[in-house]
């Protein structure tokens, strides 16, 4: 029997500016490429459960662009959008991208995705490098992506179930 | 590759699975609250548990040990009170940028099953039937 493959997602922050994290698929290279990488593919998986994912643009060339856009299920639209700068199929993918929602628009930052391949597992490692610490703490804290309540609010539900 | 052996050797170990685990102790948990309210001594914080002074100590220093607490120097009064970094820290984590990307290769990992099992099926080239028999007898030993 195969060795269990563990698939915990591993966040660091090597840097002041940067967030890394790393996840071991059960998949060879080229699948686990072309699934982050082909609009067709992206529309199975990428988003949140109760989203809409309306738009789903990718230009896979250096140069080209990529747009997925989300709608919550109140209406509200999130955008995140970028340009490729490498694109090495199926080892590593480099592209610039910011998000934006009504009354707010990200900074651009560089997002870095390498792919290793050992025994049929890949390990996907992304870096994404932005220009200030606040804008990279602001990504990391945020919840932006989601949607979800601003934490403090859940840090309070948190507390009430506590006592 | 070597960036990538390298930054692994030197990761930290986790941090949250401390805090988590300092969590998921309902006794722990009612520490918390408590100390939510304001600043108190140990005396004080064993006061409301069935507990011995030594065992409300023992979940101080978990608690402390997870960054979810801080405590006093003084060597026999210690106050005890929360140290909201730490819970904020936590309450991100979950919220934002980990539920999302965890949520995500969730379904990524379903969704390449499925691309798997449909490579398997339209593209048997040699190769990959030579990889795979010699995959299957490896799993048969």
């Amino acid at each position: 029997m195969d060795a269990k493959v563990n698939k915990t997602l591993t966040i660091t922050t090597p840097s002041d500016l940067e967030i890394a994290m790393t996840r071991v698929f059960d998949a060879p290279c080229h699948l686990v490429f072309d699934a982050m990488t082909q609009p067709q593919h992206v529309r199975r998986w990428f988003g949140c459960a109760e989203f809409d994912l309306p738009v789903c643009e990718i230009d896979l060339r250096v140069g080209g662009a990529f747009r997925f856009v989300m709608r919550n299920p109140d209406g509200v639209e999130s955008t995140l959008q970028g340009v490729y700068r490498e694109v090495a199929r199926p080892q590593r993918v480099v592209f610039t991208e910011r998000f934006s929602m009504p009354g707010f628009t990200s900074d651009e930052y560089q997002v870095t995705s390498t792919f290793t391949e050992l025994g049929g597992r890949t390990t996907l490692t992304t870096t994404i490098l932005h220009k200030t610490r606040e804008n990279r703490d602001g990504h990391l804290h945020s919840g932006i992506e989601t949607g979800v309540a601003p934490a403090y609010d859940r840090l309070a539900e948190v507390v009430a179930t506590m006592a | 590759m070597s960036y990538l052996t390298d930054w692994l050797s030197t990761m930290p170990s986790d941090p949250l699975s401390t805090t988590f685990a300092a969590l998921a102790d309902p006794t722990r948990r009612a520490i918390l609250a408590r100390l939510a309210l304001g600043e108190t001594s140990v005396t004080e914080l064993a006061e409301p548990f069935a507990m011995s002074l030594p065992a409300i100590s023992k979940h101080l220093k978990v608690l402390e040990h997870a960054g979810l607490i801080l405590r006093g120097r003084e060597a026999q009064w210690r106050p005890c009170r929360i140290a909201p970094v730490s819970l904020r820290e936590v309450d991100g984590w979950l919220g934002g940028f980990r539920r999302f990307w965890d949520e995500n290769f969730g379904r990524l990992d379903d969704y390449l099953e499925e691309l798997k099992a449909k490579e398997a099926a339209t593209a048997p080239a040699k190769r990959k039937v030579r990889a795979r028999e010699k995959q299957r007898g490896r799993k048969s030993e």
